[in-house]
């Protein structure tokens, strides 16, 4: 099984315009952050290969691991560890035709099912969720809560990070159920500080 | 070159105007559809991929190309960079070897860097006055299509409201082709239409 951080920091510009994808790269860095996941839908396809670039240098000096959400072309380009896929995005199946199998490969799961499915298509890790209320996106569905994550937990094998609403508070019960690990945006990016923020998030997983 | 936009084909799906268009000689499509999710695009570019006698491009999105087999990736303004693109193409992907990358411009220095960065054609425009394109700047005209043309020796496709009459003035300032939208599209007889293109210049 492939070694997957356990603090996942993603960069996300749409719900806050204060930080670029460096700044927070920077700081999720700094604070400690295992994995980054840049996050962009609206940037054209030239700046967010030049951005990837430059995660990509940092995170290899710091050794965390640098995902890219949905392009897995930009990943190729930038050299990234592997991509994250949501449900709107390219198969799993056909990801690894581009990135072999060296490389990391997320899916993002909405319930127990689809995790299920998830990890059969021959995902490295699942993002479940989202487990509390969130801004981040504009959701629909309910909450999944802890107890539905603690049931994930137990039935895949692969890793599982949470996500959706988490922050230094609750983190402690999401960690309780067993999952691997957490993936942060507003958190971090919406913190007064950011780094302080992603130090505590770390210190509660590692606990 | 048809350059598509599924939201123009009204009555009629994008896929059989790209079928009529192959049928009737058009040589090439570049899929540029920004509002597809990954999953819709890799799809809809297969789909077009088994269309016989059209060669595909696949506009912004190199996994994608790569993925459905394409004959190209084009690259709009703000895309992807030669370099990038080519130093992908021949690694373990299959017999992907000869994927050609494009590029949009809308200046002579930037043709001439575009040719220099490694560039297979370049598109240029916009030409007329059009729709499709008001967003890409001012009008380029035929004077500047025909200076690009001599300055470049990859290949010039001319667009922006392309008409089978415009498109005669535009090989005739020494494009190599024309890449259309709406007058493909959004005709109601497409045959009649690519028809006139034809006649109009020659061979397509």
């Amino acid at each position: 099984m492939k070694k997957i951080g356990r603090l996942c920091v993603i960069t996300d510009t749409s719900v806050q315009k204060k930080y670029s994808h460096y700044e927070i790269t920077k700081m999720a860095i700094k604070g400690g952050a295992d994995v980054i996941q840049l996050r962009d839908k609206s940037l054209p396809t030239g700046e967010l290969i030049e951005t990837a670039i430059k995660i990509k240098k940092l995170c290899s000096k710091h050794k965390v691991l640098f995902i890219i959400n949905d392009r897995v072309d930009i990943a190729l380009i930038s050299k990234a560890d592997g991509v994250h896929l949501g449900k709107q995005d390219i198969s799993i199946k056909d990801t690894r035709k581009l990135l072999g199998k060296n490389k990391i490969i997320g899916g993002t799961a909405h319930s127990l099912k689809e995790a299920i499915k998830r990890e059969k298509e021959g995902a490295d890790y699942i993002g479940f969720g989202h487990i509390y209320p969130t801004e981040s996106k504009l959701k629909k569905a309910k909450p999944k809560g802890i107890n539905y994550l603690k049931r994930v937990v137990k039935k895949v094998k692969i890793p599982v990070l949470a996500i959706g609403g988490i922050n230094q508070v609750n983190i402690k019960d999401v960690i309780c159920t067993g999952v691997h690990g957490a993936a942060v945006i507003g958190a971090v990016v919406k913190s007064t500080s950011p780094v302080k923020a992603v130090k505590k998030l770390r210190n509660a997983i590692y606990e | 070159m048809l350059i598509t936009d599924r939201k123009l084909c009204i009555g009629k799906s994008l896929i059989n105007v790209i079928k009529k268009s192959a049928r009737s000689g058009v040589k090439a499509v570049q899929l540029r559809e920004k509002d597809l999710t990954s999953k819709e695009l890799l799809a809809l570019a297969r789909k077009i991929k088994k269309i016989r006698g059209i060669k595909l491009i696949i506009n912004n999105r190199l996994d994608i190309a790569l993925l459905s087999g394409a004959y190209g990736v084009h690259s709009p303004e703000k895309g992807i960079h030669a370099k990038h693109a080519k130093k992908l193409v021949p690694t373990k992907v299959g017999n992907y070897y000869n994927l050609i990358v494009g590029k949009s411009i809308h200046s002579l220095n930037q043709a001439i860097r575009v040719e220099k960065d490694g560039y297979d054609y370049l598109i240029f425009g916009p030409v007329f006055k059009t729709p499709s394109k008001i967003k890409y700047g001012p009008l380029q005209g035929l004077e500047k299509l025909k200076n690009v043309c001599q300055s470049v020796s990859i290949p010039v496709y001319a667009v922006g409201g392309i008409n089978p009459q415009r498109a005669k003035k535009c090989i005739q300032a020494g494009a190599y082709g024309v890449a259309v939208i709406r007058a493909i599209l959004k005709s109601k007889n497409i045959a009649g239409t690519i028809k006139e293109f034809k006649t109009a210049i020659g061979s397509l």
